[in-house]
Formats: structure tokens, sequence, C-alpha cells
């Protein structure tokens, strides 16, 4: 009795796992098209949100400036073989020192983070960084978690309300994502900003006076509140950036990157 | 895979019918509590307990329906934690999670399908040991 329930045990258990070794062979994503809805979600989604962004604020329209951040995107684009049509940048016109990726490339650039910035290759670091976030997926994975996936359909079909759209705007502009997601963006943000020829050291440095500026302006720097742990992370850019090329040449020119300066500045006033 | 066989006794309509029942149990909390594995076996294992000191026909058959139910656990608690992963964190939809659900679906069908015929045949006094699930009902239900 008992030899015959452990061979009937065995035949099951090797059917089950032949089974699924069978299934295994078939290429059910590509058969349910499981990447072309995921895409399609995430451009629907990434629309949406800036659509919402874009009706509650102002967009820079300085020819010189907008050129300026798609020049540094491309730059970047180029030397780490991104697709650089995938990026769609914005600047906004803001005090608030900020930028934030939103799905389908995205990227929100507030002119107070440009204003703050006090070396051209300060606001590379933190584009850099923000490409990251797009590159690895990070902007869908934190909605998913944050929102849940079902809401996210649902606002892409329509039958969200309005209120659920701002909230998933507002996760994105100004809540933190895990700090593993974080120190991955920062190293390849590293790793970009060096295949660029750009020195990363800058970008350490804002994120070093981005934290002693954390008690005294925590309003304005959102950048912060959304990215906190600094200094630690001003130490390790600095750390693993260490045993890099130094042969660095910043995206700008000196005088487009003061005039942009100038202007925004000028008109802060 | 499954196979009429002789009881040992000729049971009584009462009996039949409760053995029927430890089935039907099963088949209920798996309309009622789909997404979670875990109401199936309680069900089932509740309906056990109570029928603990019942006839040898009727704890055959609840011990069975408890047997089934106990190794399909194991099969959908793998599928329950899987999908809240990928809808809940960050995990992705693979070949190897839908090549899982298939697996489980299909073990799952054959289970239900087994169930309702058993239950039926139970219900007539017709005793059904399926395939292993039968032997080793035997060996944990022995008569009194
Ligand atoms: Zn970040």
């Amino acid at each position: 009795m008992m030899e015959k329930t452990l061979t009937q045990l065995l035949i099951t258990v090797l059917l089950f796992f032949g089974t699924l070794f069978a299934l295994q062979q078939v290429d059910w994503v590509s058969l349910f098209k499981v990447e072309e809805i995921t895409d399609k979600t995430e451009e629907k989604l990434g629309d949406l949100l800036w659509e919402t962004f874009k009706a509650s604020e102002t967009e820079n329209s300085d020819p010189i400036l907008v050129k300026s951040v798609d020049s540094i995107v491309a730059k970047i684009s180029e030397s780490n073989d991104f697709d650089k049509e995938f990026f769609k940048v914005h600047v906004l016109n803001s005090d608030e020192v900020n930028a934030f990726a939103l799905p389908n490339g995205h990227l929100v650039i507030y002119t107070g983070l440009i204003v703050d910035a006090e070396h051209q290759d300060e606001l590379v670091g933190v584009i850099g960084h923000e490409m990251a976030h797009i590159q690895m997926q990070h902007v869908m994975k934190k909605l998913v978690k944050e929102i849940g996936f079902s809401v996210l359909i649902s606002i892409t079909t329509g039958s969200a309300g309005g209120e659920i759209v701002k909230q998933a705007a507002k996760t994105l502009s100004s809540s933190a994502f895990d700090r593993s997601l974080e120190k991955e963006a920062d190293i390849k943000a590293v790793d970009y900003l060096t295949n660029a020829n750009v020195n990363p050291a800058p970008f350490a440095d804002f994120l070093y006076r981005l934290s002693l500026a954390d008690s005294q302006l925590p309003s304005i720097v959102s950048w912060i509140s959304t990215h906190p742990d600094s200094k630690e992370r001003a130490e390790y850019i600095l750390e693993y950036s260490k045993d890099k090329s130094t042969d660095f040449k910043s995206i700008l020119s000196e005088k487009t990157w003061e005039s942009i300066k100038e202007k925004l500045t000028f008109s802060e006033n | 895979m499954i196979h009429i066989k002789q009881f040992s006794y000729e049971p009584g309509d009462h009996e039949a019918e409760k053995a029927s029942n430890s089935y039907l149990m099963s088949l209920i909390a798996i309309i009622a509590g789909l997404p979670f594995p875990i109401i199936n076996l309680l069900a089932t294992f509740i309906f056990y307990l109570g029928n603990r000191k019942s006839t040898y026909f009727v704890r055959w058959h609840c011990t069975q329906a408890l047997v089934s139910q106990v190794s399909m656990l194991f099969i959908n608690s793998v599928a329950f934690w899987w999908t809240i992963g990928i809808i809940f964190w960050d995990e992705s939809l693979t070949n190897n999670y839908f090549a899982y659900m298939f697996t489980a679906f299909i073990f799952n069908f054959t289970e239900f399908v087994a169930t309702i015929y058993t239950a039926i045949k139970a219900r007539k006094g017709i005793h059904v040991e399926w395939w292993l699930y039968g032997p080793l009902t035997n060996l944990i239900c022995k008569p009194r």
C-alpha cells in the first residue's frame, strides 16, 4: 500500500513538473503581447500626467534654455546609446528646486533647480539621475507600487476621476523612490556622465549643498525632500566616480550657461 | 485516474449524502474563496472535523476530499503569492509565471472535475478512489 502511494506520488510530481517544463517552452509574454500592452499603458499614462502639469504650470519658452536642456539630454543619450527621441524634456517656471521623471520618457525640470545650480554639471547630474529613473523603469514600478496596477489601467481607460490622476502626478513629483532605486539611479547617473565625459563631482557637490540647505529652506527645495540622505549620497557618488577618467568637458559652453542663469535670475526678481 | 471500487460494506443513504457533501464543501469553497487557497482547505478541514466520529464511508470520503485540498494548497499558494507579487510589488510578468499558472489551472481543473464526479457517485453510495489520493486515504483512514 505504502509503495503504491509513493509510486503514484512520484509520478504525479513528475507529471506536474513535466507539464510546467513543457509550458515554459512557450513564449507567453510575446503571445499575450504583454510588452505591447504595458508600453501602451505607459505611453498614455505619461502623456496624461504631463498634461496635468502643463495645465497647472507654465512652460519656460526661452529658446536658448530649451535648446540647451535638450542638448544635455541628447548628449547623454548619444554617449550611452539611448534612443534620444524617447526623452521629452519640459522646463517649468517655478522657484521650486525640483526635477522628476514621468512615464513614457517625460522629464520635468523646474527653473528653480537651474537657478540653484552653481555649475552646469550639477544640472547635468540631476538630469542624468532622472534619466536613470526612466531607463531603469523606476517610474512605472513606483506608480504600480504606490497607486496599484488596476488604478493605473483605470486612469488610462479614462474611468478614473481627475483626483486620482492628480494623486499619481503628485506621487511622482513630490514623493521619494525606494532608497535602493535612488542609489541605483545615482550610480547609473555617474556612469552616464562619465560616458559623456562630464565630471560627476559637481553632482555630488550639489547634493551636499542641498543637504546643508535642508534645514533652512525646506519648502522650496523639494528635490531634497524627495531625495533624502543627500550627504550620504554625495559620498558614495564621489567614491564610485573616484577612478573614472579625468578628461572632462562640460556640455554647454560657459557663455550659454551664464546667459541662461542670468536670464532666469533676472526674471525671478 | 479514478477507480470505482467495492467498499467494505454497503453505505446507507444518509452516509452517502454526508460523503457527497464533503466534496461539495470543497467545491463551494472554490467558488466562494477562489483567490484565497487557504479557504478551500479550511472549509474542507472543518467539515472533516465535524465528521470525525461518523461512519467509515463518510470518514473515508471526508479524508480524500481533505487530502486533495491539502495538495492543492501547495500549488495554489505559489500561484496566489506570485500573482500578489506582480500586482503589488514590482515582479514582472514572465513566461515562467504563465507556464506555472496554466499548469496550476490544469491540475485544479482536473481536481474540480474529479470532485464533481465523485460527489455525484458518492451520493449514490458508490465508492470512488482517486489516483494517489485513494491509496493515501487508505493509509490515513482505517475502519474502526
Ligand atoms: Zn531620484
